[in-house]
């Protein structure tokens, strides 16, 4: 270490250099710091009603815990929209999380609703292994838990789940398509997108497909089976490949309504995207019952449509917390058997489609 | 001395402050404001349950980002972090599981898989040392192709599913405070006493600022570089089995999403992305600002997309602020 005049020389340059940099910062560093400010604190001021400073476990309305895996697609945000509306008619507050995928971060998260005393849980599980540990936590809380859109494994833990009869949608939905498309003796070789086989949901409706077309052999060939592991990328190449392999496919159906725009895209690259009636048309399914399926079915495009009931769901959801914490006794599993919207009655069904609101909602002009 | 010396001359409060802002406390001091800040706000989040909790979430995360901070140091980088998570958590899984493993209800069962998962975790990173150093290609892309390989590798290998039925003592590991809090600091301490009282620590930091010069001083550059993407796997394997007892199964997906936390975690600390600057405490703190933040955040009830706006922001920041320190360094 040098003598002390030294330091100080080095001192000064140091503080000179810095000053001078911090300078040039500075205006910057307001900018940025008044910005995260405004996005922490005005957000959370102007929040939703779940947004107070008072503990969820005091006295006043019932707090429930709303954790979702993701809200990576249009079904989710409506889903956790719904869950919004339907807590706020009962005059419920609602805590909102979301895990962005990973299983760890949606443990911590349900951990700390525990930790506000909140008086029930709805969780979108990231699959059905990792929440078991949730469900323990919430069930040594004895906090009622259930379970959006995707049952546990079996465990010892105790929970409700609250999920889509994804095959029977999806075999009526096919099933009505294929009664549709056979008519006349008309034969037609088919395509499936297969979502990710780890998701339990996307079993059911391969197997409700796959059910349709074992019932009608001779009229429905399926020539290509697309594993999309829910990736758009992946099953606009494979539409592609398998509209270049076979040519003459006839009848699209696919595992949900997101991979749309893959399909559409693919179809209209080969030019075989019609409306139903027109020479050439593919015929078109879907489950979800997103804003694209619902604009696809209005232009004419889209022969049918699984739709779950996002609505039903979010209120059986909520009904379940009550009784639970009532004490009184709830089914493990709460089906919504969904419906299938067509051509034939889109007018009738389009205002229980998820889709068709959040599509109007978009339409929207800002508000002031 | 004139008195426009004296004006120009920086006061002393305003160079403590200057040198907090630069120094590796900065984030430590940001965590402190933050939490005492944020205390009446957020409901329920200066409880000794929600602390407990944010503890045992950060310590999967803390061991990734010191592996993480290691290969920074040397002017690297490994991606492929996440993937090796993932992988060794199905292997094993695969090794202990009651269900279907191969050593299902056997004793050596969780010091098989627990060695298995280690492993992974030095092959990994083995692989992704020799490329860097035996073909010299750039960590960037080396890693980025790793993790595609591996990740894909663990889908593929397990066809998307998790596997449960873990002995309950492999569970306990990470579903347990105390263990896990110990395997996590002995893994940071091991990789703080290398760095900070060791050669080899010393050798790491040369690389990062320098390594054609750290070479010609006589530094095995390729030795270093390699065993530190090595460490960096390894690391990644032990949070591996952090989070596969604390979920309780292993899957394919464990840790997909936590790169930018791990990078960020390590960066907001204090260590360079440019190399030769960085500390294991710095990342500690890296860890408990980002736990911190997102813990608060949620019980702010803010929503998904607010606080990952939030988190993003902060880490461009800590980004930002490196840049200025490597400018003062280099000035």
């Amino acid at each position: 270490m040098g003598p002390p005049e030294n330091r100080d020389a080095e001192a000064g340059k140091l503080t000179a250099r810095t000053q001078a940099i911090m300078k040039r910062m500075l205006p910057m560093l307001r900018g940025i710091g008044g910005l995260a400010l405004a996005a922490v604190l005005g957000l959370s001021g102007c929040g939703r009603p779940g947004g107070t400073s008072a503990d969820a476990g005091g006295q006043g309305p019932m707090t429930v815990g709303v954790s979702f895996e993701t809200l990576q697609t249009e079904f989710w945000v409506a889903a956790l929209e719904a869950f919004r509306e339907e807590l706020g008619k009962r005059n419920m507050r609602m805590l909102e999380a979301v895990a962005d995928g990973d299983a760890n971060r949606q443990l911590e998260q349900v951990k700390s609703f525990i930790t506000r005393k909140v008086d029930g849980l709805v969780v979108v599980p990231k699959d059905a292994k990792t929440i078991i540990p949730v469900l323990k936590s919430a069930n040594r809380a004895g906090i009622p838990i259930v379970l959006f859109n995707r049952p546990p494994d079996k465990s010892e833990a105790r929970s409700v789940t609250v999920v889509a009869d994804n095959y029977a949608i999806t075999r009526a939905t096919v099933d009505y398509m294929v009664r549709q498309a056979v008519r006349g003796g008309r034969k037609h070789k088919a395509m499936i997108l297969i979502g990710d086989l780890g998701d339990i949901n996307s079993i059911g409706r391969r197997d409700g497909f796959d059910d349709v077309v074992k019932a009608h052999p001779g009229a429905i060939e399926v020539v290509a089976r697309i594993p999309t592991e829910w990736n758009q990328e992946k099953a606009l190449a494979g539409v592609v490949n398998a509209l270049q392999a076979h040519p003459d496919t006839s009848f699209i159906f696919t595992s949900s309504d997101f991979l749309f725009p893959s399909v559409v895209s693919a179809l209209k690259s080969a030019g075989k995207y019609w409306k139903v009636g027109e020479p050439g048309h593919v015929w078109l399914g879907g489950f979800d019952g997103d804003g694209m399926a619902y604009q696809m079915l209005v232009d004419g495009y889209l022969d049918a449509d699984g739709v779950q009931d996002v609505y039903f769901e979010a209120a059986a959801a909520v009904q379940a917390i009550v009784d639970l914490k009532a004490g009184k006794a709830v089914p493990e599993r709460i089906e919504d058997v969904g419906f299938v919207i067509h051509q034939g009655n889109v007018k009738e069904m389009a205002p229980r489609m998820w889709g068709a609101r959040t599509r109007r909602q978009g339409e929207r002009p800002p508000g002031p | 001395m004139t008195a426009e010396a004296t004006a120009s001359r920086p006061s002393r409060s305003g160079l403590r402050w200057g040198r907090l802002l630069l120094s590796d406390y900065a984030v430590l001091v940001l965590s402190a404001g933050w939490f005492v800040g944020v205390m009446p706000l957020a409901p329920g989040f200066a409880t000794w349950e929600n602390l407990a909790n944010l503890v045992g979430g950060m310590l999967p995360l803390l061991v990734v980002a010191t592996g993480q901070t290691l290969v920074l140091i040397t002017g690297g980088i490994d991606l492929s972090v996440t993937s090796t998570i993932a992988l060794a958590s199905v292997v094993g899984a695969r090794v202990m599981s009651g269900d279907s493993g191969w050593l299902g209800g056997s004793v050596l069962a969780v010091p098989a898989g627990v060695a298995a998962m280690l492993a992974v975790g030095a092959a990994v990173g083995g692989l992704n040392g020799a490329a860097v150093t035996v073909l010299r290609m750039p960590p960037f892309i080396v890693t980025l192709t790793t993790m595609m390989f591996v990740s894909g590798f663990a889908i593929w290998w397990t066809q998307s599913r998790n596997i449960g039925g873990l002995p309950a003592g492999f569970v306990a590991i990470g579903a347990r405070t105390l263990p896990a809090l110990l395997v996590a600091l002995g893994v940071a301490g091991a990789a703080h006493a290398v760095l900070t009282r060791s050669l080899a620590g010393r050798w790491a930091y040369a690389i990062g600022h320098n390594p054609r010069a750290a070479f010609i001083s006589g530094v095995p550059v390729r030795r270093v570089t390699l065993l530190v993407y090595v460490a960096c796997g390894c690391g990644a394997a032990v949070a591996s089995v952090l989070y596969t007892g604390r979920l309780e199964a292993g899957s394919p997906v464990h840790g997909q999403r936590i790169l930018l936390d791990v990078i960020g975690a390590a960066v907001l600390g204090g260590t360079s992305l440019f190399g030769g600057r960085g500390t294991v405490v710095g990342t500690a703190f890296g860890v408990l600002f980002l736990g911190l933040l997102d813990n608060s955040l949620n019980l702010l009830n803010l929503s998904h997309f607010t606080i990952m706006m939030t988190k993003g922001a902060v880490i461009l920041v800590a980004a930002w602020m490196d840049t200025v320190r490597r400018r003062l360094d280099t000035a």
